[in-house]
């Protein structure tokens, strides 16, 4: 059984975007803006039904992901706060992040956020060569992201995550580095740094796959991540995620429950909800999602128990993804049992072949398991 | 059915001619599948025949026929294999008829396994109709190839079938010439009871369920039955015919063919070739029998779980109740620890055998690469049989080692005669000599080793010829050969399942391609592998796979968790068709490189 957390993390789900990039295979679509209006509506009835059954949940963290949430009006996001701050406990202290695309945004549009209680802006800025941003397929320039930091700083914005991918088709070292390098000349609290995944079915899977483009080198991507480690190291971030740094205080704390698979509400098309041992994901298409609402349904399309065991897996998988790693103490007061007894002899293996550190007490990645750490989390699954 | 009313005939072809399609239209025409029901190759009723298109097995079905001059017949057709690695399954069924519908392509004309099968029919005594099928085609050369039938079967031309099995154009014409030109069954309906036993399959119900046909007397429901050479009593469960379903009919009287379910649990009891008689007045003399297979091919086959060995050693006992051309004996191996050396007529034979093992019986395999049999003399003098190079002896004891030569025959259009001899050249083979087909066609005649034909050498005459190539092969001899041992060393290790014999003018650039090839399909591990090819402690080719460095989902966010697990399980679960040694996994295909070393 659980222990009930008088905490919770509320991720809102905005799937909309401009037009779709070119590596992306997540919940978005393209051209549907105009049902914007309908989709916040809805929004705010499914906070108010979750309210009625978890209100007594103190909200620790507010994250809007997407998609787009910069496609929002600030009063859309008014909207949404206020049905999440009736709903639940809102402390003063509560995290508001929200994901925003460079060109999507404005000065105005930025205060205008900020007055409302957005305290964290995460930029997806991806590569400072215009070049790369153009086989990715984004709408945006990198000066656009250089204005947009600008512009966000101006507004108030404190605390400032951007986003980068590396490992693109024919991308050098160097031209990492010099991305790298622009990144941390716009001084950001946080950094988000992904190895690209291809994604099957989307259009950059589709260019490699008849050969227009050369498939990502592994090799060279775990170059990159080694420099980016050192260089960020040496810049003063900690890197306290598999992808991502920090400077001291600044890790995302909506992320960071998420890591330390502590319950989290997901409300929106396609979100997923991690509560009371089940976990759920709603209708994914904004359309089914609206209309089940409106007619006062739960949108819920999917609905899993986790026993106990795959939670143990799941947990521990998720906690060494975290440089404070897996505590064999924080393990037994959440299980009731010894780290030791249950996975000793993976935590054992692991560290023989050099991807673990494991004393006893904490069990971490090594800087090779970083590199290959689903060789470690599939031996918890 | 009285026997001058009954036809039991078989249809042999070389691979692709039309066999089966002609069955379907023969099946149409007799009303025996309503049309609903039909399918194209309706007797390929295994899925991996209908996945490859090919036939695997040989197989039986009764037919009504109403003949134009309104008697009625019954006709027992058997549907036969035309790939070289399933000629004993057609040699066990020509046994069980007195004719055969030779099938040739009208485009392909004569090729190698029309001659082979043709010659397998004759030596069996049957009587044959030439039936060129496929006249439909615009490349059809119907009435050369129906001269070369009939010049080949010394008939007048008049006397070959014309037929389109896929239009069903002639096809009338075939069941009249069944009917009157095939003889009606030999035996004698008035003897004590003969069935030959010519094929089987294991049924968890009805136990080892016999495909028999009744030679003299009348096989009944009730009678306990005596096979004669196992000398095992059965006291049959179902008599029965192939419609092409199993149907009971309690009774099957001389020159039917059919099945007897015989409730034996144990498989070693009915062997195919073996003769059912009755208990009450036995016959005499079994039926003559089948001469023992001939395995061509070895390979060891172990179950990648351990704990699988017995579920291995049961599972091939019940499919060689199926397929009597499998041979297996039990063998260890450092590296895969237990199971069984098998011998196979072909290496698409062996593929056939491991598949149908793991459908069929649910089981994950590992094959270790195909080697043929060695003679080893030793310097005392003995000599010994060898199938796996990994029982070679060590090489100060050996004197000599012999090595299976065979008399290859290639078919092919005169334009590629000069590629087909530098395929032959490069392995080892001796030509002897050309006979002419016609002015087009070749048969060009080779002595070669055998392990040099079954690695891909049809393969890469086709590719050579375009296709056009067929090949037909025999033993001839064994002869001696400088031959030596190659290792293969996986982390420094000697893998004894990995090991193979070569000739030593071949030792070098065969062990560079195959350690290149190995490198290829063995996956990167958490450290850097060396694969080295070794003779005689002396290592002569290496490469290395380097460690795996990067191997992380990036992103792992709270909409992600669920399906994260789920590629992490799927990832895990393809680890399982891997076979762990010491620290290295080594795929299948590892150890199925050496067939693959000139694909590039
Ligand atoms: N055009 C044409 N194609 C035919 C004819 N008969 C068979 N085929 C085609 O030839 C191919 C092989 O036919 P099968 O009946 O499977 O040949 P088979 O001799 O039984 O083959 P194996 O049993 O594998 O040796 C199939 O694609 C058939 O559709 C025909 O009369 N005309
Ligand atoms: S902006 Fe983000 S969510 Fe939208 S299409 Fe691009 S990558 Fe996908
Ligand atoms: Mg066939």
């Amino acid at each position: 059984m659980h222990t009930r957390l008088s905490s919770l993390s509320v991720y809102v789900h905005i799937p909309f975007c401009r037009a779709r990039c070119a590596y992306c295979d997540f919940n978005t679509y393209a051209g549907l803006e105009s049902l914007l209006p309908r989709y916040v509506a809805a929004l705010c009835r499914e906070v108010e039904l979750a309210g009625n059954r978890w209100g007594d949940f103190s909200l620790a963290t507010v994250y809007f992901g997407g998609g787009t949430p910069s496609l929002m009006t600030p009063e859309m996001v008014e909207r949404v706060l206020n049905a999440l701050s009736l709903a639940f406990c809102m402390p003063p202290d509560v995290e508001i992040t929200l994901e925003a695309n460079p060109g999507t945004v404005d000065g105005h549009k930025l205060r205008q956020l900020r007055s409302l209680g957005v305290n964290r802006l995460s930029l997806g800025a991806q590569s400072a060569h215009d070049a790369e941003l153009r086989l990715l397929g984004r709408i945006h320039t990198w000066g656009e992201v250089v204005a947009t930091v600008q512009e966000a700083r101006e507004a108030g914005f404190a605390n400032l995550s951007l986003d980068f991918i590396f490992g693109l088709p024919g991308q050098t070292l160097e031209r990492w580095q010099e991305t790298l390098e622009a990144a941390l000349g716009l001084a950001p609290e946080h950094l988000s740094l992904y190895a690209l995944t291809v994604e099957e079915g989307t259009p950059l899977w589709e260019q490699i796959e008849q050969h227009l483009l050369p498939a990502p080198d592994d090799d060279l991507a775990a170059g990159m991540y080694e420099y980016a480690e050192e260089r960020l190291a040496a810049a003063g971030y900690s890197h306290y995620e598999i992808s991502n740094w920090a400077r001291e205080g600044y890790a995302c704390r909506h992320n960071l429950t998420y890591w330390h698979n502590e319950p989290w509400l997901g409300v929106g098309a396609g979100a997923h909800s991690w509560l009371d041992g089940r976990r759920w994901a709603n209708l994914s298409h904004p359309e089914d999602y609206i209309r089940a609402l409106e007619r006062g349904e739960m949108p819920v399309a999917e609905h899993e128990r986790i026993e106990l065991a795959t939670e143990m897996g799941e947990t521990m998988m998720l906690w060494l993804r975290l440089a404070e790693g897996a505590d064999a103490l924080r393990f037994r007061e959440r299980f009731g049992v010894e780290l030791e007894a249950v996975f000793g002899g993976e935590l054992a293996e692991l560290c023989e072949v050099g991807l673990l550190e494991w004393d006893g007490r904490v069990a971490r990645l090594t800087p090779r398991g970083r590199l290959l750490g689903n060789q470690v989390f599939l031996r918890f699954i | 059915m009285h026997p001058s009313h009954i036809r039991d005939f078989c249809i042999i072809a070389h691979v692709d001619h039309g066999k089966s399609t002609l069955a379907d239209r023969l099946l149409e025409l007799t009303g025996t599948i309503p049309p609903h029901q039909m399918t194209a190759q309706v007797l390929d009723s295994m899925d991996l025949e209908r996945e490859k298109g090919v036939t695997i097995k040989a197989s039986a079905v009764r037919m009504e026929y109403t003949a134009p001059d309104g008697e009625r017949y019954e006709l027992n057709l058997i549907d036969t294999p035309g790939h070289v690695d399933f000629s004993y399954e057609v040699s066990r069924a020509l046994a069980a008829c007195e004719g055969a519908l030779l099938v040739v392509d009208a485009v392909q004309g004569i090729e190698a396994q029309t001659l082979a099968n043709l010659y397998l029919a004759l030596e069996a005594d049957l009587e044959i109709v030439p039936v060129v099928n496929k006249i439909d085609l615009t490349a059809a050369r119907t009435d050369e190839v129906a001269l070369e039938l009939a010049e080949l079967l010394g008939v007048d031309p008049d006397e070959v079938l014309r037929v389109s099995a896929k239009e069903g154009w002639g096809v009338e014409r075939v069941l009249e010439a069944v009917v009157r030109r095939l003889p009606p069954p030999r035996g004698d309906p008035a003897a004590p009871l003969r069935a030959l036993v010519f094929d089987s399959h294991y049924n968890p119900y009805k136990g080892v369920v016999a495909y028999v046909r009744v030679v003299d007397g009348a096989l009944v429901q009730g009678e306990p039955l005596l096979l004669m050479s196992s000398n095992t009593v059965v006291e049959p469960l179902e008599v029965g015919v192939f419609t092409p379903g199993m149907t009971p009919t309690g009774r099957l009287e001389a020159g039917a063919v059919g099945y007897v379910a015989t409730g034996l649990k144990t498989v070693r009891e009915c062997q195919v070739g073996d003769t059912l008689t009755t208990v009450a007045t036995p016959a005499t003399e079994p039926l003559p029998g089948y001469r023992p297979v001939k395995p061509m091919v070895f390979a060891g086959l172990y179950p990648v779980e351990g704990e699988d060995y017995n579920a291995l050693r049961d599972a091939l006992e019940k499919l060689q109740l199926n397929d009597a051309a499998l041979v297996f004996e039990p063998e260890s191996s450092q590296a895969l620890q237990f199971g069984f050396r098998c011998g196979f007529l072909g290496l698409f034979h062996m593929e056939i055998v491991q598949e149908r093992l793991e459908r069929e019986y649910g089981l994950d395999l590992i094959a270790t690469a195909p080697s043929v049999a060695y003679q080893v003399v030793l310097q005392n003098g003995e000599v010994l049989r060898i199938s796996s190079p990994a029982d070679l002896p060590d090489p100060a004891t050996i004197k000599e080692i012999r090595e299976p030569w065979m008399r290859v025959q290639v078919f092919t259009p005169a334009d590629y005669i000069g590629q087909v001899m530098e395929v032959v050249k490069r392995r080892r083979g001796i030509y002897k000599s050309t006979e002419y087909l016609d002015n087009q066609r070749v048969v060009l005649n080779y002595e070669m080793p055998l392990a040099e034909v079954i690695v891909d050498l049809h393969d890469r005459l086709k590719s050579v010829t375009r296709g056009y190539a067929s090949l037909d092969y025999t033993f001839d001899s064994y002869r001696p050969g400088d031959l030596v041992r190659m290792d293969i060393l996986v982390n420094k290790e000697p893998v004894d399942a990995l090991a193979l014999i070569v000739h030593r003018d071949q030792a070098y650039e065969k062990g560079a391609a195959l350690v290149r090839k190995m490198k290829e399909v063995i996956p990167r591990q958490l450290f850097k592998v060396p694969i080295q090819a070794a003779i005689g402690g002396r290592i002569i080719a290496r490469e290395t796979v380097s460690a795996l460095r990067k191997d992380v989902l990036a992103k792992c966010y709270g909409g992600d968790v669920t399906r994260k697990r789920k590629l992490l399980e799927k990832q895990k679960a393809g680890k399982k068709r891997l076979k762990q040694f010491g620290r290295v996994v080594i795929p299948q295909d590892a150890f199925l490189a050496v067939l693959r070393l000139e694909e590039d």
